[in-house]
């Protein structure tokens, strides 16, 4: 493959208005030095997404959609291709598993992002205190990361997320070890927050419901090495209910759709 | 609680606490386990089945202990012993937590400068005893720098294991939160290797004292170890006895004294 070198700029700004991301024939490897061996991982990746928009990235597990995801925030670097992301900020990021850091409490877990900025304590008590009334987590505040449950924990990190108010919101599988109702309660406070908030959202998931419960739009990736494979319009209007979208038969028709790619998909 | 829940019958409720119950009398029995030993010394160097010269009662070890408390010259000798272990360690700790999470951190400055390290550990600290001696005479100095030198490895190897089984994603939310190096260093990777420090703080504090009691013994005029030695040439072995205990008593605090601040620093750590 010969493509340019690029690296995530703060002045690589999408060149069509309007876009908050835009990445262009990204491909990412790993090399195993032990054995030699070279894994790519993704392979000409290319998708947009608008600014304010919510995209929801679908695909087999290890087909590089968490790669694709930690490259745009910046977390590991592209081997080539292009990300541009418009925002003077970089994306905030919420992680799989319980991110929480386990030596802090819930409000000094929420206001990390703002002490490591040197925000006066003030601005940040008022603004943890928002946050946690917007995740439900008011009462929790001088509680201990081990003393929450898993639900509670993933909330922590979307309120760590949101704190400093970024442009673009990266969500890896949030919800993707709870239990399926605390899973429904918390994707509703999500579209509700996200409705509030006007963010752009890039959530992985690797389950088809989520995906079409949560995203304007979905994506979906093939087996490793993971590229686009479609790109569907999620039609369903706003505000949405997680429990009265089951009653919608468009609900079941895209549902449908999307495993029959995710199963026709070959091996590459 | 005794809240008669649901419907169980008294003898029901009272099968249910039984072993609760027992597991309290043996946890109080444990406490008076150690005295039994010391009842049966009594009883044998009384009735002469052990050597009183090597084995004096514990009787009369107390009756020593108690003459020395009375004299203040007790106090004299763990002063000075203190003095010694707090100053080296302080000495020690402070260079070997440091290097340990820089070296944590930094896979390129561990794999050129980890070799240092590693060649120098087995030294035993009491075989370079005598050359600390001939460098920094037999003052506190030597003291100071031959405990130093124990407990900085120590707290090296065990700050730098904590540091390096730091999970991967608090790194990753330092880095997607906007820290720096330096407050990814005191921010996530102190508080996060905290528990492997400790852990290295209370095996510091007892290497210490075995450091201190022998170079005690070699060079100097003050200090429990000092004091052992000296009762050993005049054959007074009550004395010995005393110091004995008494620098077991001190080690034995100091790890109590680290516990509570463990308890007091790492809350979220199961304990």
């Amino acid at each position: 493959m010969n493509l340019a070198h690029s690296q995530i700029g703060r002045n690589a700004v999408p060149a069509e208005p309007g876009l908050a991301i835009e990445v262009r024939n990204l491909v990412k490897a790993f090399y195993d030095v032990s054995g030699d061996r070279i894994t790519l991982a993704a392979a000409d990746v290319n998708f947009t997404v608008r600014r304010g928009e919510f995209v929801c990235i679908v695909g087999p597990s290890g087909c590089g959609k968490t790669t694709v995801l930690r490259i745009l925030a910046g977390l590991e670097q592209l081997l080539s291709g292009e990300v541009r992301i418009d925002s003077t900020v970089p994306p905030a990021m919420v992680f799989q598993e319980a991110s929480v850091l386990p030596w802090l409490t819930v409000a000094q877990n929420v206001a990390f992002p703002l002490s490591l900025k040197g925000v006066s304590r003030q601005k940040q008590r008022e603004r943890v205190d928002e946050l946690l009334q917007l995740t439900g987590l008011t009462e929790f505040a001088d509680a201990r990361p081990h003393q929450l449950s898993g639900g509670m924990k993933q909330r922590v990190s979307v309120a760590r997320a949101l704190v400093d108010d970024r442009d673009v919101l990266l969500m890896d599988e949030p919800f993707g070890a709870l239990d399926e109702q605390t899973r429904f309660t918390l994707q509703q406070e999500l579209l509700s927050i996200w409705e509030r908030t006007g963010k752009t959202v890039v959530f992985i998931t690797h389950s088809v419901d989520e995906a079409l419960t949560l995203a304007d739009r979905v994506l979906v990736m093939s087996p490793r090495p993971g590229t686009i494979i479609a790109d569907l319009a999620v039609p369903f209007e706003r505000p949405r209910d997680v429990v009265e979208l089951r009653r919608d038969k468009r609900f079941w028709d895209l549902t449908y759709e999307v495993w029959r790619l995710l199963a026709t998909s070959p091996e590459r | 609680m005794t809240t008669p829940h649901l419907s169980l019958s008294p003898e029901e409720i009272e099968r249910l606490k039984a072993p609760a119950r027992r597991d309290h009398i043996y946890r109080i029995l444990s406490y008076f386990s150690p005295l039994l030993l010391l009842l049966v010394w009594e009883a044998a160097a009384q009735a002469a089945l052990i050597d009183r010269r090597f084995f004096p009662p514990p009787s009369a070890i107390a009756g020593t202990g108690w003459q020395m408390i009375v004299s203040l010259e007790l106090f004299e000798h763990i002063g000075a012993t203190l003095r010694r272990v707090a100053v080296g360690y302080a000495m020690g700790a402070v260079p070997g937590v440091l290097l340990g999470l820089f070296l944590g951190l930094s896979a390129p400055v561990r794999r050129v400068l980890g070799p240092i390290f590693a060649a120098l550990y087995p030294v035993p600290k009491i075989a370079i005893l005598p050359l600390i001696l001939l460098i920094f005479g037999v003052g506190d100095a030597s003291k100071f720098v031959v405990i130093a030198i124990g407990v900085f490895f120590l707290m090296f190897y065990n700050t730098l294991g904590g540091v390096m089984q730091i999970p991967q994603i608090y790194l990753d939310v330092a880095r997607n939160a906007g820290a720096t190096k330096f407050q990814t260093f005191r921010r996530v990777a102190l508080p996060s290797a905290l528990p492997s420090i400790f852990t290295g703080l209370k095996l510091a504090a007892g290497s210490s004292y075995i450091i201190i009691a022998a170079a005690e013994f070699l060079g100097a005029r003050s200090g429990v170890g000092f004091f052992i030695w000296a009762s050993w040439q005049t054959f007074a072995v009550s004395r010995m006895f005393v110091g004995i205990v008494v620098i077991s008593v001190m080690g034995y605090l100091t790890i109590l004294a680290l516990e509570a601040l463990e308890r007091r620093f790492v809350p979220w750590a199961k304990h």
